[in-house]
């Protein structure tokens, strides 16, 4: 078990969302079953009071989710410090069995709850609450997810050994690694840009079209392609070093914090990418999407063109 | 976005607070208390580490002692020749050094050897070793240690006691002041010999032995090759220090907060007590404002903007007063959790550290504390009907 200041902050406000969020759990779970919008009875009056105190909570607990999240990731950073072998928070990550399925579920969790809380402000703008019930509903199982994470979080600071060697990020992201990472080396880098360039293309071309289901399955399909391009190619030129392929790295003060950037566009982007299908009248979801997408695009292709403008080639 | 912050409903929170006057100082006193703990706390052990991590980088790369019996020995001077026969090793110097305990005042001085003409191991010694009389028995001392003999009378020379229970007559010719007080506060340095006439160890043995690796990269090999020629010896590396040291202090705000958990679940009871309480004036109050129409949402959105305001005033009031607290007036009593019982205690000031990740750490276990204990009661307010209250 690790003491560090960090590990008890972020484990003492795990404490208060499971806390909230069984409170939320219990009532979300009465309003889904009951939730009756034309009924004039009291349990209904009751039921829309109740509402309120539960969307309250959930807003809590993603508003402090979203900046507590970066904060987990600058706490595995320093972790990292006093872990044999780790570097970066790739190795702290690497050095449970869960860590890197917890770091998967806090990204599906960070896009469920964003959801939930478009849903919210669209539920409550309209007088007659159509989706309430669908959104407590999609609570019940958000809520499993969200319990999941926090024990997946204990578990993760209770495992960690200090006297164990992990690996060090430039050796989990490596083609001759024999993770599951490695097979990923084997995909052609031209290829791989082609298809993410095109992609983008595509999403731009979309925005104009405005065809609601496609813009957000290229967006969906977005999030991998950029996330693994992000890694083969794109990450070698933020390091300007060929061998270097960690994701995390990048977040560090070296690099300008520029990991966060890139990770808030693209979730930005990517989100209201998808949100546009589930909500309707989301016209600036539309515009929101493509300018954080094009962000990231244009972030990523001025690294390349400055590592090209100062040393005439390419890595 | 459709989150827009209505200015109107922050206007009124303001004034909302100003109306409640006692209630709302009462709890930014607490909450400030509490910021300001914490953060004191946080600052100390930050600037600690930062001095901390200054004396480690004037360290050596690699130290070697011998471990006879699970205890440190005195280490062969000869071994050096072999250490330095390793690839990669630009520099080997055996150390003579040790803790004379001084009785009259109760402390432990660190008596150093250096040697005129060998490569200081140490940064801050180079300077030492050229103002240092070789000649003749002196030495130089640190500010500390100066205080100390002058107390006892000794202006200008120090008698040390030789384990045979003869006196060993050393002049002090002048103090020094290291980059970091933690390092030179109790240290004496003067030549070797006279070091090992005062601690009685011969001339073939040394304390231990530094190493100086030209690649840091290579530390580590370097470090096991020692270890597998020598295995009687510890060898102990830059970074081991610096991961015990930062485990060290890791555990020590640690349980710190531990034990400030308490007190946050305390806080927590308080302000939910506080909040929860409405007076009659108050339910009167949000009666007529849901009459005149507004929404359940508004008014848990003006309890929230109430709630922002008074919690980030009280964190900017927390950190802001600790800052003075720590760097101005040099944080007394609570500093000396950090420093350990020793009589000469290392009286170092606490140099300026800017960390952002502190400031988001106390920003974490606060604020949204705040908020999580006035959810339910700013629920329950604005929940309530409003032809019941006005009646």
């Amino acid at each position: 078990m690790l003491l560090t200041p960090e590990v008890l902050t972020i484990l003492i406000l795990n404490i208060i969302f499971a806390i909230f969020a069984v409170v939320a759990f219990v009532l979300s779970l009465r309003i889904f079953l009951k939730w009756d919008a034309n009924s004039t009875s009291i349990t209904q009056y009751e039921l829309e009071k109740q509402s309120y105190l539960a969307a309250t909570i959930i807003k809590y607990i993603f508003t402090i989710k979203v900046p507590l999240f970066i904060f987990f990731i600058f706490a595995l950073d320093k972790i990292s410090n006093v872990i044999t072998g780790a570097m970066c928070a790739a190795g702290v990550v690497d050095a449970t069995q869960s860590g890197m399925y917890l770091i998967v579920l806090k990204i599906i969790n960070l896009y469920l709850f964003a959801y939930w809380l478009r849903i919210h402000t669209t539920d409550i703008s309209d007088k007659n609450q159509p989706y309430t019930r669908y959104k407590f509903g999609l609570f019940l199982g958000l809520f499993f997810l969200l319990m999941l994470e926090l024990a997946l979080d204990f578990s993760m600071f209770k495992d960690i050994e200090i006297d164990k060697m992990v690996s060090c990020c430039g050796s989990i992201y490596s083609s001759s690694s024999t993770s599951a990472l490695s097979t990923l080396f084997k995909i052609d880098n031209s290829l791989l840009l082609m298809v993410f360039y095109t992609n983008y293309f595509l999403i731009v071309l979309l925005f104009f079209l405005k065809k609601r289901y496609l813009f957000s399955a290229l967006n969906a399909l977005f999030i991998p392609l950029s996330l693994v391009s992000l890694i083969l190619f794109f990450g070698t030129y933020i390091y300007e070093l060929p061998s270097h392929h960690c994701p995390f790295c990048f977040l560090q003060s070296d690099y300008y914090y520029v990991g966060y950037f890139l990770y808030f566009f693209l979730f930005m982007g990517t989100f209201y990418g998808l949100v546009v299908s589930f909500v309707k009248d989301s016209d600036s979801s539309y515009k929101i999407s493509l300018l954080f997408n094009s962000l990231y695009v244009i972030l990523l292709t001025l690294y390349i063109l400055n590592y090209y403008i100062k040393n005439g080639v390419f890595l | 976005m459709q989150n827009k912050i209505n200015f109107y409903i922050v206007e009124y929170a303001i004034n909302s607070l100003l109306r409640q006057k006692y209630k709302t100082i009462f709890i930014s006193i607490v909450f400030s208390m509490l910021v300001f703990l914490l953060s004191s706390l946080f600052f100390i052990t930050n600037s600690i580490k930062y001095e901390l991590k200054q004396t480690l980088e004037a360290l050596p790369d690699i130290t070697v002692q011998k471990i006879k019996g699970g205890r440190h020995y005195d280490i062969d001077v000869s071994t050096i020749d072999e250490i330095l026969d390793i690839h990669g090793v630009s520099g080997a110097v055996a150390r003579v050094w040790g803790y004379y305990y001084f009785e009259n005042a109760g402390v432990n001085f660190s008596l150093v050897g250096i040697d005129e003409y060998e490569e200081q191991y140490k940064k801050s010694f180079v300077d030492v070793a050229a103002n240092l009389d070789f000649t003749k028995p002196s030495m130089i001392v640190g500010e500390g240690v100066k205080i100390v003999m002058d107390k006892n009378y000794y202006k200008d020379y120090f008698n040390f006691i030789k384990p045979d229970g003869t006196l060993k007559r050393v002049d002090i010719a002048a103090t020094f002041k290291a980059q970091s007080e933690l390092e030179s506060n109790d240290v004496i340095v003067m030549s070797k010999e006279n070091v090992r006439e005062i601690f009685d160890i011969s001339a073939q043995k040394a304390t231990d032995i530094v190493v100086r690796v030209a690649n840091f990269n290579e530390v580590a090999t370097v470090a096991s090759k020692i270890k597998l020629l020598y295995p009687d010896t510890r060898v102990i590396t830059k970074d081991d220090l610096k991961i015990s040291y930062q485990n060290i202090f890791d555990y020590k705000s640690g349980i710190f907060l531990a034990l400030f958990s308490v007190s946050l679940f305390t806080f927590f009871i308080i302000i939910y007590d506080r909040v929860s309480g409405l007076s009659s004036e108050q339910k009167r109050e949000i009666g007529i404002l849901k009459a005149v129409g507004w929404r359940v949402d508004d008014v848990l959105k003006e309890k929230f903007y109430e709630g922002f305001i008074v919690s980030i005033f009280s964190y900017l009031v927390g950190i802001t007063l600790s800052f003075a607290f720590v760097y101005i007036f040099k944080a007394p009593l609570l500093q000396n959790i950090f420093l350990g019982y020793s009589q000469l205690k290392t009286s170092f000031n606490l140099p300026f550290v800017f960390d952002m990740q502190t400031l988001a750490l106390i920003f974490f276990l606060s604020v949204p504390i705040y908020i999580a204990a006035i959810i339910i009661p700013s629920w329950r307010s604005a929940t309530l009907e409003a032809d019941e209250v006005i009646r």
